[in-house]
This record gives structure tokens, C-alpha cells and sequence, in this order.
């Protein structure tokens, strides 16, 4: 609306220039307007170059060239010359003052330009004695006036009166008021006399005044204040009168002040933490069975599946990694927990994976609460808090790895139920503690009460250790449950959240514990010593697992760096089990980490490290075996749930059993090394089948040296040896080949005689036996069958489709390269432009030299035309007076 | 001179008698009294040492020259005098070799030293101009100097040892060479005796010295002629006899060695050997390896064909074959065997089928070559790919295969499957698992280079995977239980800790 007003109020003046100007245009012939043609219209679009006016602008670089071109070649061949192009030097016309006068006009026209029209004399600087105008006016120095005011008098100058007297005075008519004329010499003396006099005054009152007025500033500076108080008490009075704030106000400006509550979470409920808690660990269990497929490497982006379909488009085809989903004979499937329905896991263990989260959701909220609450409950399985206490006495020490053990039995006769006629064997004699809960809380009370006490006798704080040295000094003569409690206190000081530098001092003390871990495996020499060893062990392990979980890098970096030494030792001797101290790391190397990996930079060197032994070195001792079979057991802890198959192991087992085979015929039964055919160190000799053993597992005192074999291990180690090729058996079930795996094993089996053993060894050969018949017979073997090839899909190419189409086509390149791209057309166009404007140039001189030449020819025409007129009229008067001559 | 007078002293002594003696030869007692307190059998070291001094000196000094001029009356004390010395020094030398023989080991080997050091000297300063003979190395005593470095008496392997200094110079090689058929027994020996013969033959090179040395001349090559067809018939000679013996294991062992590093090629009839290759086959251990070898090598070069050859191949690999130090031998030996692609597909069959089953048992590393080695017969062979891919059989209880069975043909390998392989994809180490994975995807099409991974041990293996580094750190997420853990522990049921 405003634009349609603004219209309207043209003024007749802008109308009649505006048709002036049309009119001019106007008359502009059309023939000489070249219309460039346009290919597309675009609405909106602003065009430049619509028309073009060929003949004005040639004219127009006609007469650029004239100005340019052809002064350059009217000079050309000429030296240069000095130009003096000072305004009017070269006039003779023009006088000095004139000369002046034009060059000051012409800098005053230079510096005159539209814009200073209403600009007076802004750009000139007044000045008054050198100072500008604005500087005197601040009057920053009063003294500056006076001076000036009476500059006359005071300064050294001669008197009005004494210069008109002494150089233009009187003459000869006038007479001075004084007697007796003086002479000129006097005079001059008494002046000189007078001026210095008149100078010494002037500087004695400056100095006076400038003294007053310093004075005065001092004296004023002194008064401000008082001034100044003075005025502000009024304002306080001023204040004071204004109405008191209203407690109404007063609370709302809190109010309004007051830190707002962010939006937050509500507070979860128990149900929802635990919830979490096992969403958390079903998705770590998740992770860690892709882990155990190797999935992690090998399966980063690329899907495994293609259908026929596809179009190389890299569209991800969602896939499970691909199983046959089978079921074996107890309608188990052999796909596991991955398939998970409204958060229940269905898989062939359900009820164990649950069991076991639930149980790791129970442990990880009593972490969280660590309190006596616990005691209070009833659930035997809550045995969790143990983990901070361990017994001081034995047989507290004896009744945790019981009772873990009837509940791992527990869980096994679960899942072997038609096994579980054996396994109720081993479960009897233990089932009195099963029961006696109120035992159990005792203990537990016990034991609480001596962690307690721990906690009481030990101060609060301790500082990380300086160097081992220190840490030693520490644990000198602590029991295994005070060196626990010292762990978790140096923990809970350093905790890296508390300050910067924790977490490496954390790491130091991580490996300060692995060499106190060597020391305590290594110096342990007798039984005493051994199970002292292994309950620091057991009691230290919760808290060097809290630091490896703060720190896993190190914890990772030191226990591989604790590892290559060991195994850079164990080179050295290869046919010589190394210490106790190395199955201390790897027992703790597969609480620290997770053994079922496909590859982990830990677990894999410990695998390797625990074959080279199992196959290499020599089984002679009792150490020697024991030895073996603690390797044994711990390759099957690490593969328990990954169900991966290590060849030494059951070669190990079978050496073993071998050692049991009375070897009384001629004929030699074959073991593979490291075992010899002839060896028969186990083979039982007494008749123990009276016997009754209310412990068959395996002590640590097992693993000392001991010069001969007792009667007593040489059952156990047997019973052990069967039993934990049993769990070998059941774990490697699933293997096409597993028959044949266990093929010597069988046959050694048949050779024992089992006579001799208590009947519990008898049941749990005679169980092996049965199981291993079981599995030969159910066997059902497939044929290995290759994936058949797909046929390879033709390509199907689809129409290309551009987001944004607007007729260009952008090359997709770098852009270097569209840089260079661009730079090259550039260059291109720039030079066919100079290209044609050397052309129209040369052109130019061109028609130049012809018109010059043609000038050139035309005066010399003309000239010959002239001569040859002046001749002829010559000739005519010459002819006319000789005429004339003739006529006379 | 008492015994205990102190050695340094007495070495003293006894250079002073021989320099007394060298200088003024007209002094034989004192000769004698070295000769007679070397026989007294005290301070042989210093007497040995002495004794050489004194005889290199006359041997360089043509003392004991003799020259017999025809027509010319012999000056008859001079020439009792030579006479005399002459016997001295041959008695000396028996003695001296006799040294060799002795329970000390420097003796022995001062003994050697000294022997061969008058032995050069005598072959550079002959005793009797013998013009006509290109080059003079007193046969007699280098027969001697043999035959106690490889006597029956005791082990001479340091002996030997120091010889094969000496066999470094062309003309001393040569005429062991020469003297040794000699010295070969013709019927059973003692075992010292093969022991130390053996070795020595270990030692001897069949061709001339890169460096053309020579001991017992004074210039070089100018007329000395090393002759390697003498050498060849030598050998040959010897070998005829050695063959006879009867071996035991460990020298039987080493003549195969000999025999397949420097004899055969030289041999005239190997074809000969066949049979001593196939009784040396059935002898188990590393010796059948190497007469695995050895055939190998006849088949190759002289177009052996012998029946059941495969048979005994296969009957090779047992479970003990892994904790052999010859295993990577074995492992590349059949595969060299087995590279023929005109073999029957079920021997080659029974030869996967049989890698594999052993591959149950196997240290990992082992268990990665046998991985390898069964994928390139697969890839040789497309015939056994019925092994990977049998679609028609379905389901089976047992494995066809017949592990006992003796003869591969018979093993009834072809109507199997390779489910070793398939279980080894379980194996504890990746790299294993990895390996064994090929047969899930399609072959490749260029086999798997054996040598590489040939000689890989396990400690090979664990220094890769610790120097392996990922960046995935995992940690057991579930809090353990004292020193038990939360789920799948299993130490604490076996273990009373």
C-alpha cells in the first residue's frame, strides 16, 4: 500500500524527466538493438544481458582503444619523455600569483566533493598558536589565559613607550620629560636592565600562583569527601522514607529466585530397578554369546545373508546369525537365549539362564546394599555376602565350597535328570548342611561378626601403597580377611571419582596385588601355607575384581604382561609345570574376564599356554598330576559355557586313566606323550572298597610335592579324573565328532579295574561307562552339505533418482578437483576473451594505419594538386607577360 | 726326573734337551732321553708337545733324508746315524698316535695335533725323493692316525670333530677319502666303531674345498689332483660294506642321513637301496621318515615304483607322530607324495579322513597344518569334495570310516564326512577355528602354501595372540562369589582350596 501511495506523489518534475529520458531512448534505433535470445524464462529472474547494443558499444571500445591503444602507439618507437605536470609550469601566460592561486583552487576542488557540501569548513583544523581551537577550550591549564592576557607586559619585551622613544622618537623637536638627555649607550643598559628585572618578577608570581593553586587543589581534595558524604546520608534519608518491603514481595522475589527443580525421572520403583538390572545383564549375556560366536570381528557391517533380490544397494537385511535350528532327542533346540519372547528367554536351558540371572540380579542389589539385612533372609542361596568374609577357622572355610557346590550339583541334576541317580551319591553325605539352615545362619552370624571385628580392629583409611615393598609391610601378618578389608578401604579412599590421578594409582595397586598374589603362590610350600595361600586368594578376589572393573585397560595390560613372563619362564623348562602361582592367575584370569570369547586378548594366551603345558610337560609326581588335572578343571570352567573343545585336555585324561590301568600283560597299551606306555603310578594296589571317603574332591595340599603317591589320592585323583570327564563329556556333547573324541578314553575305561575303589568310584566309572555307550549310540551324524551357491540375481537397474533436480548435473567429484575444474574453464573463457580483444586491436591499429596512411596519401595529392596550381598559374602569368611581350 | 716335580717345570726341562739336541745333532742321548721319558708314559703333554718341536725341526732340516745315490758308496756313520734317527721318529710316531687313543681328552687332542702337524711337515720335506709323485702324503701314517680316531675303543666324536679341521685342506680330504675302503669292516662291528665311522663320513664333503688348501705341499693345486671319481668309487666301496652292518636304531638313523645328504647321489646302482629304504620304512620313528625321504628321492630322480608305498605312508601317521621333532618333515613329505593328482580319490580320502581324525588329538599348531593340508587334497582333488558336500546320504550313525583299517583303500573314507573338521570349529583357539572354518564356505581356488605354518610352534602361537591387540577390552560382568564365580564355576566342585 505504501508503494501505491509513494506512486501517487510523483512529482510533475520526476514525471516530465522520466519522459524526457523515454524520448531519449526512444529515439535510439531499433536495428541497432541486438535482442539476445533466451532459452528458458525463470519467473523472478533479473536479466543483465537481455540486450545488448552492439554499435554503442563499439563505439565505446573504439574509443577506449583511442584513448589507450593508440596513445601507446603513437609512442611507440619513441623514447620517453619528462612530463611536467605542475599546474601551469609550462604556461607562459600565467604570472607567479596565478600559478598559486589555480594550484591552491585546484587542491581545494580535489578535496570539494559532493558529499562536503554541507560539511563547513569541517575538514580544517583551526589552530591558535599551534594549539587546535578544542584543545585550548578544554582550559585544562588557567595559567595558559593569563599569561596570554598580559603576554605584553610581562613578557621580556620592550615598552610601547621605550621603542617609539628609542627608535622613532622626536628627532630633533622633541624633548624627553627627564634631565639631561642620556646617551645611547645608557640607554641600551638601562633596558637590558629593565627587561631582566621585568622577567625575574614574572617568574616569581608564576611560581607564587602555581604554589596557591597546588595548594588549593590538596586543600579541595580534602573537602570532596565531606561534600560527597554529605550528600549521600541524604540519599539514605531518602530511602529510609520509602515504604519497608512487604514480606508478600519479599516472598515472591525468593520464590522467583529460588533454584528451580529440573524435570526429572521419577524415582523407580524396585520392581523397575530390577527390571533393569536384568534387561542389563540379559543384553550383556547377549553380547557375550555374540562374542562367543566370534560374531564381534568378523560380522562388523556386512550382512551374511543375500537374497535373490538384492540390488548391491547395501540395504541391511536384518539376520540372525544363521543356525540350523535342530532339536535333539529331549526336544531342546539348539539355538540359545537369543531368542528372548516378552522378555522370557526360551531357549534349551530357560530355566537355568533364569535361575542364573535372577541370581546375578540378587547379588548385584545385595552389592548395592551390603548390609546385615541379609542375614535375616531365609533363602539358602544368599550366600553372596560370603564374599567379604572367609573363614578364619576351618571349618567355616569348608562350608562355603560346599554349599556352592550342592547348588551348582543342584543345577546339574537338574539339567541331567536321568543322571540323577549318580550325582544324588555325591550329594548325600552333604544334604545334613543343605538342610541345617540355622547352621548356616550361624556360621553366617559368625562370620559376620568376625568381619566386624575386622573392620573395628583396622583403621579407616589407608593410603596406596608407595611400592610393593610398602603393600607387604601392609599385609605383614594380616589374615586373609583383614587384607581384604585394607583392600576395600584403599579402594573406596582412591576411588577414581573421588580425584584425578586415582585411577593410575588404582592400576599401580592392581599389580602391586598380582605380584602379592605370585609371592603368596609361590612361597607356598606346605599344607599350612597352600590353604592359607588360597583363602587370601578367595578373600582378595572381590575386591581386585572391583579394581579391574575400574580400571580394565590396566587390569587387561598387566595380568597379559604377568602372563608373558610367566610364559617367557615356562620356556625355559618346557617339560616342568611351572608354580602354584600361575593357576592362582589363571583361576583369577577367568573371574576377571569373559572366558567365552571366540577370541579375547587375555583368555586365548591362556588357552595356548595351558595346552603347551598339558601336552608337553612330563606327568611323573603327584604334583605332576594334580597339576594337570587343576589345568584340566580350569579349561573346563573357562569352556563351560562356550562348549569349545581343547584336544590336550581329554589327551591329559586319558594319560591319567592310563596311569590307573594295571599294566601286567606283555602287551603294551598305547598313550601319546607326554605320558609313558609304562607308566602305572596310580594304579591302586590296597582294596579300598571298604572305605568310605566323606570328601573325594581334591585338596590343595594335592598340589604340594610329595615324594610318593598315597593310597588316598590315587583314589581321588581317579574319581576326580572320571568325574571331570564326565562334565568334559556333557559339555562337548553337541560335537559332530564327540565319539571319537572320547574313543581312547572308552577304551582305557574298559581296561581299569575298579575292584579295589570305594563304591562311589565304582558308580561314577560305571556312569561314565553308560553315558559314553549313550552318546555313541544316540549319535545321529548328518552329513556335511554345502550351502548350495545361489544363483547370481541380474542386476536390476532402477531409474536414478535426484533429490533435487534443476536441469544441471553436478559431477560428483572432490573438491579439489571441482576447484581445478573451475579454474580451467575460467582460464578457457579468459582466454578466448583476450584472444578476440587482441584481435579487435590489431584490427583497430589496423584501420589506424590505413587512415593514417590515407591521410597521408590525401596531403601529399593535395600538396602535388597545389604545386601543380601554383605552377600552372605561373605558367599562366608567365604566358600572360610574354603575351604581353608578343603584343608590345 | 721325579713325578713330582712340577709339569711347567719339566716341559722346561725338556725343551732345553731338544733345543740342546737341535742344535748340536751329534747329541742323540739327548733325543733318547726325551724318547725314553715320553715311553715312561709321564707328562705326555709336554713330551708330545717336545717331540713334535724335535721333528718338524729334522723333518724341515732333511736330516733324516736319505739319498740314495746309485754307484756311490754310502758314508757309513752318517747313514747309521740317519738310520737310527729314522727309527726313533717311526717308533715316536706310533707312540704318538697311540696318544689319540688315550682316556684324556687333551692328550688326545695334543695327540692329533702333533700327529698331523709331523705329518704335514713330512709330506712337505719328504724323507725319500720320490720325484715321480705328484703329491706325497705319507699314506702309512695317515692310515694310522684313522684308524685310532675311529677305533672301536671309545667315542671319538671330539676327535672327529677336530679332523674336520683337517679335512678343510683338499689333499688330506682326498686321501681319507682314499684310505678309508680300507679301513671299512667287512662284517658286523662294534657300535663305537659305527658310531665314530659313521660320523666321520658325516664329515667328509665328497667334492673339493672352496678354498683349495693343501697340508702336506708347499704350493697349492700344482700338482695336486683332485680326483672326484676316486672319491665316487671310494664311496661306493664303502658303501657296500656299510649297508652289511647290522644297525642299531640310532645309527641307522645316521647312515640314512649320510646316505640321503652326501651318498646317494653318488651311488652307482641306487636302485639297489630300494629295498634297504623299504625294511627302513617299516622301523617306525624318524627313522621310516627318512627312508620316506629317501624313496621319495628314488622315485623322483630314478622312477621307483614300488607297490604299497601309499599303504606304508599311511600307515605312518599315528597320534605319536606330534610330539616327534620330524613332524613338519612328515607333513611335507606326504604332501609331496600326495601331490599327484592321478591318485585314486579314495586312498587320498583316507588320507583327509585320517589328517582329520588325528587333528582330534593334535596340539593346536598341528591341528592348523592338518586344517591346510586336508583343504589343499580337497582343492587337488574335487573328487573328495563328497567329503564336504554329501547331500545324498542324510544321516548316519556311525562313521563309515574305518580307523583301524590298515589299508587305505579299504577304509571305506569316501562314503564319510569331514566331521573332525566341524567339531574343530569348537576349538578352544581362534586361530584353529578360523582354519578349520573353510569348510563352510566355497573352496578357494589356490591352495594354502603348507610351508609357511610348517614350523609353527605353540609358542609361536602364544606370542601372536598376546601381541594381538584389540581395543575391545571385555571384563566377566558378573560379580563373583569369593573366589568362585557366579555361574559355570567348576574349580571349587573338583577342588577343595
Amino acid at each position: 500500500m505504501a508503494k501505491i501511495k509513494n506512486k501517487k506523489r510523483k512529482t510533475a518534475d520526476q514525471v516530465h524527466g522520466r519522459k524526457e529520458a523515454m524520448q531519449a531512448k526512444k529515439s535510439m534505433n531499433p536495428f541497432e538493438i541486438h535482442v539476445n535470445k533466451e532459452k528458458m524464462r525463470v519467473l523472478g529472474k533479473k536479466n543483465k544481458n537481455d540486450r545488448g547494443l552492439p554499435g554503442v558499444s563499439r563505439a565505446k571500445a573504439i574509443e577506449k582503444r583511442k584513448h589507450t591503444l593508440l596513445q601507446e602507439y603513437k609512442v611507440a618507437n619513441k623514447s620517453n619523455k619528462f612530463m611536467d605536470k605542475r599546474i601551469g609550469e609550462r604556461n607562459k601566460n600565467m604570472t607567479e600569483e596565478d600559478k598559486v592561486m589555480a594550484r591552491f583552487s585546484a587542491v581545494r576542488v580535489k578535496a570539494h566533493n559532493k558529499k562536503s557540501i554541507f560539511n563547513l569548513a569541517d575538514d580544517e583544523v583551526l589552530t591558535h598558536k599551534g594549539q587546535t581551537l578544542s584543545e585550548i577550550e578544554k582550559f585544562e591549564d588557567p595559567r595558559s589565559d593569563d599569561e596570554d592576557n598580559d603576554y605584553e607586559q610581562k613578557s621580556g619585551n620592550l615598552e610601547k613607550d621605550f621603542v617609539g622613544d628609542a627608535h622613532f622618537g622626536g628627532g630633533l623637536f622633541r624633548k624627553t620629560g627627564k634631565e639631561g638627555a642620556k646617551t645611547h649607550k645608557e640607554l641600551i643598559d638601562q633596558l637590558i636592565a629593565e627587561s631582566k628585572k621585568r622577567k625575574a618578577e614574572k617568574q616569581k608570581t608564576k611560581e607564587a600562583t602555581l604554589e596557591l593553586t597546588e595548594k588549593l587543589d590538596s586543600e579541595w581534595k580534602d573537602l570532596m569527601p565531606l561534600i560527597n558524604k554529605n550528600k549521600k546520608t541524604e540519599e539514605d534519608r531518602d530511602k529510609e522514607s520509602t515504604p519497608k518491603v512487604d514480606d508478600y514481595d519479599k516472598v515472591m522475589r525468593e520464590l522467583r529466585f529460588e533454584a528451580r527443580g529440573t524435570v526429572s525421572d521419577r524415582l523407580k520403583t524396585e520392581d523397575e530397578i530390577a527390571k533393569e538390572e536384568k534387561e542389563k545383564l540379559e543384553k550383556l549375556e547377549k553380547e557375550r554369546l555374540d562374542r562367543m560366536q566370534g560374531f564381534v570381528e568378523e560380522k562388523s557391517n556386512k550382512p551374511t545373508h543375500r537374497s535373490a533380490d538384492d540390488l548391491d544397494d547395501d540395504f541391511v537385511y536384518e539376520s540372525d546369525p544363521e543356525y540350523m535350528l535342530s532339536y535333539n532327542n529331549e526336544g531342546e533346540s539348539n539355538v540359545k537365549v537369543d531368542a528372548t519372547i516378552n522378555g522370557k528367554s526360551i531357549g534349551d536351558n530357560e530355566d537355568n539362564s533364569d535361575e542364573e540371572n535372577d541370581e546375578g540380579d540378587e547379588e548385584e542389589a545385595e552389592g548395592e546394599e551390603e548390609d546385615q539385612e541379609e542375614e535375616s533372609e531365609e533363602e539358602p542361596d544368599n550366600l553372596s555376602d560370603l564374599k567379604e568374609s572367609d573363614g578364619e577357622n576351618e571349618d567355616l572355610e569348608d562350608e562355603k565350597p560346599k554349599t556352592q557346590t550342592v547348588k551348582k550339583l543342584g543345577k546339574i541334576t537338574e539339567k541331567f535328570k536321568e543322571e540323577a541317580r549318580k550325582n544324588d551319591t555325591i550329594i548325600l553325605p552333604k544334604e545334613e548342611t543343605f538342610n541345617t539352615k540355622e547352621m548356616i545362619q550361624d556360621d553366617l552370624q559368625k562370620r559376620k561378626e568376625i568381619m566386624e571385628k575386622a573392620r573395628n580392629e583396622l583403621p579407616f583409611t589407608f593410603s596406596l601403597p608407595d611400592s610393593y615393598e610398602d603393600l607387604q609391610k601392609t599385609f605383614e601378618n594380616q589374615s586373609s580377611n583383614h587384607q581384604c578389608v585394607i583392600l576395600e578401604r584403599m579402594i573406596k579412599c582412591n576411588h577414581p571419582s573421588l580425584s584425578a590421578g586415582n585411577k593410575e594409582n588404582l592400576g599401580v595397586l592392581f599389580a602391586y596385588i598380582l605380584q602379592h598374589l605370585n609371592d603368596i603362590g609361590s612361597e607356598a610350600t606346605n599344607a599350612k601355607s597352600i590353604k592359607e595361600c588360597f583363602n587370601i586368594f578367595n578373600a582378595i578376589v572381590p575386591q581386585i575384581y572391583e579394581l579391574a572393573q575400574l580400571n580394565p585397560d590396566n587390569a587387561h595390560n598387566s595380568l597379559r604382561e604377568v602372563l608373558k613372563e610367566k610364559h617367557e619362564e615356562y620356556k625355559k623348562s618346557p617339560k616342568k609345570y611351572p608354580g602354584l602361582e600361575l593357576l592362582l592367575f589363571f583361576k583369577l584370569v577367568s573371574i576377571l574376564f569373559s572366558t567365552s570369547d571366540f577370541r579375547h586378548q587375555v583368555i586365548t594366551p591362556c588357552f595356548i599356554f595351558m595346552e603347551q603345558m598339558l601336552n608337553k610337560c612330563k606327568v611323573q609326581t603327584q604334583i605332576d598330576i594334580s597339576y594337570g588335572l587343576f589345568l584340566c578343571t580350569l579349561i573346563l570352567e573357562y569352556t563351560s559355557l562356550s562348549k569349545r573343545y581343547l584336544p590336550a585336555v581329554v589327551n591329559f585324561l586319558g594319560g591319567i586313566l592310563h596311569m590307573t590301568i594295571p599294566k601286567t600283560s606283555v602287551k603294551l597299551i598305547k598313550v601319546s606323550p607326554p605320558f609313558k606306555s609304562t607308566s602305572s603310578h596310580l594304579v591302586l594296589v590296597e582294596d579300598k572298597s571298604k572305605k568310605t571317603y566323606d570328601n573325594l574332591k581334591l585338596s590343595s595340599a594335592d598340589l604340594l610335592d610329595s615324594s610318593e603317591i598315597t593310597e588316598d589320592f590315587q583314589v581321588r585323583a581317579f574319581y576326580n579324573t572320571v568325574k571331570l570327564i564326565e562334565e568334559f563329556v556333557n559339555n562337548l556333547k553337541d560335537l559332530s565328532s564327540n565319539v571319537e573324541i572320547f574313543q581312547g578314553i572308552a577304551n582305557y575305561l574298559k581296561l581299569v579295574k575298579v575292584d579295589k575303589y570305594p563304591k562311589v568310584v565304582k558308580e561314577a566309572k560305571l556312569s561314565l561307562e553308560k553315558l559314553l555307550e549313550n552318546n555313541r549310540k544316540e549319535r545321529k551324524l548328518e552329513f556335511i552339505v554345502m550351502e548350495a551357491k545361489k544363483p547370481k540375481a541380474l542386476r536390476l537397474y532402477e531409474p536414478k533418482i535426484v533429490e533435487i533436480y534443476d536441469g544441471k548435473k553436478f559431477k560428483v567429484q572432490s573438491r579439489e578437483k571441482a576447484a581445478r575444474d573451475k579454474m580451467l574453464h575460467k582460464l578457457k573463457k579468459e582466454q578466448k576473451g583476450a584472444l578476440r580483444e587482441i584481435r579487435r586491436d590489431k584490427s583497430f591499429l589496423g584501420r589506424v594505419k590505413i587512415s593514417q596512411k590515407l591521410q597521408s596519401d590525401k596531403e601529399r595529392k593535395d600538396k602535388v594538386k597545389r604545386i601543380f596550381s601554383e605552377a600552372n598559374i605561373q605558367q599562366s602569368e608567365l604566358n600572360a607577360i610574354d603575351r604581353k611581350k608578343k603584343r608590345k | 726326573m721325579s713325578q713330582q716335580e712340577k709339569p711347567a717345570k719339566i716341559s722346561k726341562l725338556l725343551r732345553i734337551k731338544a733345543q740342546e739336541f737341535l742344535s748340536n745333532l751329534n747329541r742323540p742321548q739327548c733325543l733318547e732321553e726325551i724318547v725314553q721319558h715320553f715311553h715312561s708314559g709321564s707328562d705326555t703333554l709336554a713330551c708330545l708337545l717336545t717331540l713334535e718341536m724335535v721333528f718338524c725341526n729334522v723333518l724341515k732340516d732333511k736330516v733324516m733324508h736319505l739319498e740314495y745315490v746309485p754307484f756311490k758308496s754310502i758314508d757309513n756313520t752318517n747313514f747309521h746315524y740317519k738310520e737310527w734317527l729314522r727309527n726313533v721318529y717311526e717308533n715316536c710316531f706310533t707312540k704318538i698316535v697311540e696318544c689319540i687313543g688315550q682316556e684324556s681328552q687333551k692328550i688326545q687332542l695334543q695327540g692329533l695335533s702333533s700327529a698331523m702337524n709331523i705329518l704335514s711337515y713330512e709330506g712337505k720335506y719328504p724323507l725319500d725323493n720320490k720325484s715321480n709323485l705328484e703329491s706325497y702324503v705319507p699314506l702309512h701314517k695317515l692310515r694310522a692316525v684313522l684308524m685310532e680316531i675311529i677305533s672301536s675303543r671309545q667315542n671319538k666324536t671330539n676327535m672327529i670333530n677336530k679332523y674336520t679341521e683337517y679335512l678343510m685342506y683338499d689333499d688330506i680330504l682326498f686321501f681319507t677319502w682314499k684310505v678309508l675302503p680300507f679301513l671299512t669292516a667287512k662284517c658286523n662291528p662294534k657300535e663305537v666303531y659305527m658310531v665314530n665311522y659313521l660320523l666321520l663320513l658325516e664329515k667328509m664333503q665328497t667334492s673339493r674345498n672352496i678354498e683349495a688348501q693343501i697340508l702336506c705341499g708347499t704350493d697349492a693345486g700344482a700338482f695336486f689332483n683332485f680326483d672326484e671319481a676316486v672319491i665316487k668309487k671310494s664311496l661306493n666301496k664303502i658303501w657296500h660294506c656299510v649297508m652289511l652292518w647290522e644297525h642299531t636304531p640310532q645309527t641307522h638313523k645316521q647312515l640314512l642321513i649320510i646316505l640321503l645328504e652326501k651318498a646317494l647321489p653318488h651311488l652307482e646302482k641306487p636302485l639297489l637301496l630300494t629295498d634297504f629304504f623299504m625294511d627302513s620304512l617299516d622301523v617306525g620313528g624318524p627313522v621310516s621318515l627318512l627312508a620316506l625321504q629317501g624313496i621319495f628321492t628314488m622315485i623322483q630322480v630314478h622312477n621307483l615304483d614300488y607297490p604299497n608305498i601309499f599303504a606304508k605312508l599311511y600307515s605312518m601317521f599315528e597320534p605319536e607322530i606330534f610330539h616327534t621333532k620330524y613332524k613338519a618333515r612328515l607333513f611335507y613329505l606326504s604332501d609331496l607324495f600326495l601331490s599327484s593328482t592321478h591318485l585314486p580319490e579314495t586312498l587320498v580320502a583316507a588320507f583327509a579322513k585320517r589328517l582329520a581324525r588325528l587333528a582330534l588329538v593334535a596340539p593346536s599348531e598341528d591341528v592348523i597344518i592338518i586344517c591346510h593340508f586336508v583343504g589343499n587334497l580337497i582343492l587337488r582333488h574335487p573328487g573328495l569334495k563328497c567329503l564336504l558336500n554329501n547331500a545324498n546320504s542324510g544321516m548316519s550313525n556311525e562313521d563309515p570310516y574305518i580307523m583301524e583299517e590298515r589299508d587305505p583303500l579299504k577304509s571305506n573314507a569316501i562314503s564319510s564326512s569331514l566331521w573332525e573338521l566341524q567339531t574343530l570349529q569348537q576349538h578352544c583357539q581362534p586361530s584353529v577355528a578360523t582354519a578349520a572354518r573353510f569348510i563352510n564356505a566355497p573352496l578357494p581356488s589356490v591352495e594354502w602354501d603348507l610351508g609357511q605354518i610348517l614350523d609353527n610352534t605353540g609358542d609361536d602361537i602364544f606370542d601372536k595372540e598376546v601381541k594381538k591387540f584389540s581395543k575391545l577390552i571385555v571384563l566377566q560382568f558378573e560379580k563373583p562369589n569369593g573366589g568362585a564365580l557366579s555361574r559355570g564355576e567348576k574349580v571349587l566342585q573338583f577342588w577343595d582350596l
